[in-house]
């Protein structure tokens, strides 16, 4: 969260991607470094214990979102 | 309610405490906690930017009025917030972490008499305000300074009891050995307090052997748990009980010795390491995974007769040090997040007379 938030005050477009089981916790953060209405994308938990299969999964759900995010339009 | 219940149930309602009752602190309570050191109000004990907080003289001192300290137990929580900072975890972010750590204090040399910090008998239980309070100040200045507050930036899975307090002190009386101090360079008379970022505490129950050996190895087991495993290694501070470390020494044994064979013990087998998934290690977290993770690399071993591989880098992983009563065969591994071969950050403790 504190990364995707001091790349963004760099000019630099960043989203940063959580889980649901931290949403409590990057809102602190997000409260933390000033920026309450920071936007990230909160996916499904949890990440560590899925193959590379799981993973392609979640990759291909959260990409429409982290697009619309950075504001890319198709 | 009376006025001290109203003062009480005014520092829950503002969220500073840690569920148990806070002391109140006023300005007074303040300047006599702050007349033990000589250290300025404002002083940076420790600072955690990345969450823009820091913990100073001032912010520790009015945390320890509200864990329970007494004014002449301050010098001992400063030198913990520098060992604290010395160690490194806790201002990397440990703290936030699932794991859930807390932070035993290791206390040595005559400030244990002076204070009552507990060595002996209960010594991780309850019933002595300096282990109590002492351990306890660490924790709400965590929660109160740094703003670490459980289900926010605290985001500890299960923790651990000894968030609420982990303070014990070093039994030299009893050990047949030198101090942890001692070893680290101090002279016996000088009082320090170490830092060690720990996860669980085990129990070691050996009352049945007299041969040296057969406790080691009894001790070995728990080491290389492969529980334990997150990364690569563990670390471990073996809290060996008075008639552990008398057995061990009478059999010859020094400390060092101790490690030497723990370390040389922690041996874990491929395949066990293989049925719990963490036969391999990602070459990107450093965490254990199962050999088929895209990102592992089976670690090579030390002994290329037989795969698998030791739990711990080298001897100075284990740290040990004698504590607890002379009534049985009790000891304890505290799993640590290190030190993995530093230096432990034995911090001499610096007070200033009472006024």
């Amino acid at each position: 969260m504190a990364d995707g938030i001091l790349l963004e005050r760099q000019g630099v477009p960043a989203v940063s991607i959580c889980t649901d089981a931290f949403g409590i916790t990057g809102e602190a953060m997000a409260r933390t470094y000033g920026f309450p209405g920071f936007q990230w994308v909160s996916i499904p938990h949890p990440v560590a214990s899925l193959d590379a299969e799981g993973i392609r999964q979640r990759v291909e759900e959260m990409l429409p979102r982290v697009l619309d995010l950075l504001g890319v339009e198709e | 309610m009376n006025d001290t219940q109203r003062a009480i149930e005014h520092c829950y309602a503002q969220g500073w405490t840690d569920g148990l009752p806070v002391v109140p602190c006023d300005e007074e309570a303040l300047a006599a906690v702050l007349a033990r050191v000589d250290r300025d109000p404002g002083e940076v004990l420790l600072a955690m930017p990345q969450i823009n907080r820091a913990v100073t003289v001032r912010l520790a001192a009015i945390n320890a009025v509200m864990a329970g300290c007494l004014p002449e137990y301050f010098p001992v929580v400063v030198a913990a917030w520098d060992s604290l900072d010395q160690e490194g975890y806790p201002r990397k972010g440990i703290w936030q972490s699932t794991t859930g750590t807390a932070s035993l204090l290791l206390v040595n040399g005559p400030v244990r008499r002076e204070l009552g910090v507990n060595s002996a008998g209960n010594l991780f239980g309850p019933g002595f305000r300096a282990n109590a309070t002492i351990g306890r100040a660490v924790r709400l200045t965590a929660i109160n300074a740094l703003g670490l507050e459980p289900h926010e930036l605290d985001q500890a899975t299960q923790g651990t009891p000894a968030k609420y307090t982990a303070c014990i002190g070093e039994n030299e009386e009893e050990s047949p050995w030198t101090p942890l101090h001692v070893d680290c360079g101090l002279a016996p008379e000088v009082s320090a307090v170490t830092a060690l970022t720990m996860r669980s505490t085990v129990h070691i129950e050996a009352r049945h052997t007299n041969v040296a050996e057969q406790l080691v190895a009894d001790v070995a087991g728990t080491l290389r748990r492969t529980g334990a495993l997150l990364h690569r290694t563990v670390s471990a501070c073996v809290v060996l009980c008075p008639e552990h470390a008398h057995l061990l020494a009478d059999a010859g044994w020094s400390k060092r010795d101790v490690a030497v064979a723990l370390h040389e013990q922690s041996f874990v087998p491929r395949e066990e390491l293989d049925r719990a998934g963490k036969g391999a290690v990602s070459q990107k977290s450093h965490w254990r995974v199962a050999r088929d993770h895209p990102d592992a690399v089976v670690d090579p071993g030390p002994d290329p007769a037989r795969d698998g591989i030791r739990t711990m880098t080298s001897p100075d992983a284990v740290l040990v040090v004698v504590a607890g009563a002379s009534n049985s065969g009790v000891s304890a591994v505290v799993e640590t997040f290190g030190p993995r071969g530093d230096r432990p950050p034995v911090t001499r403790i610096a007070g200033v007379a009472a006024p």
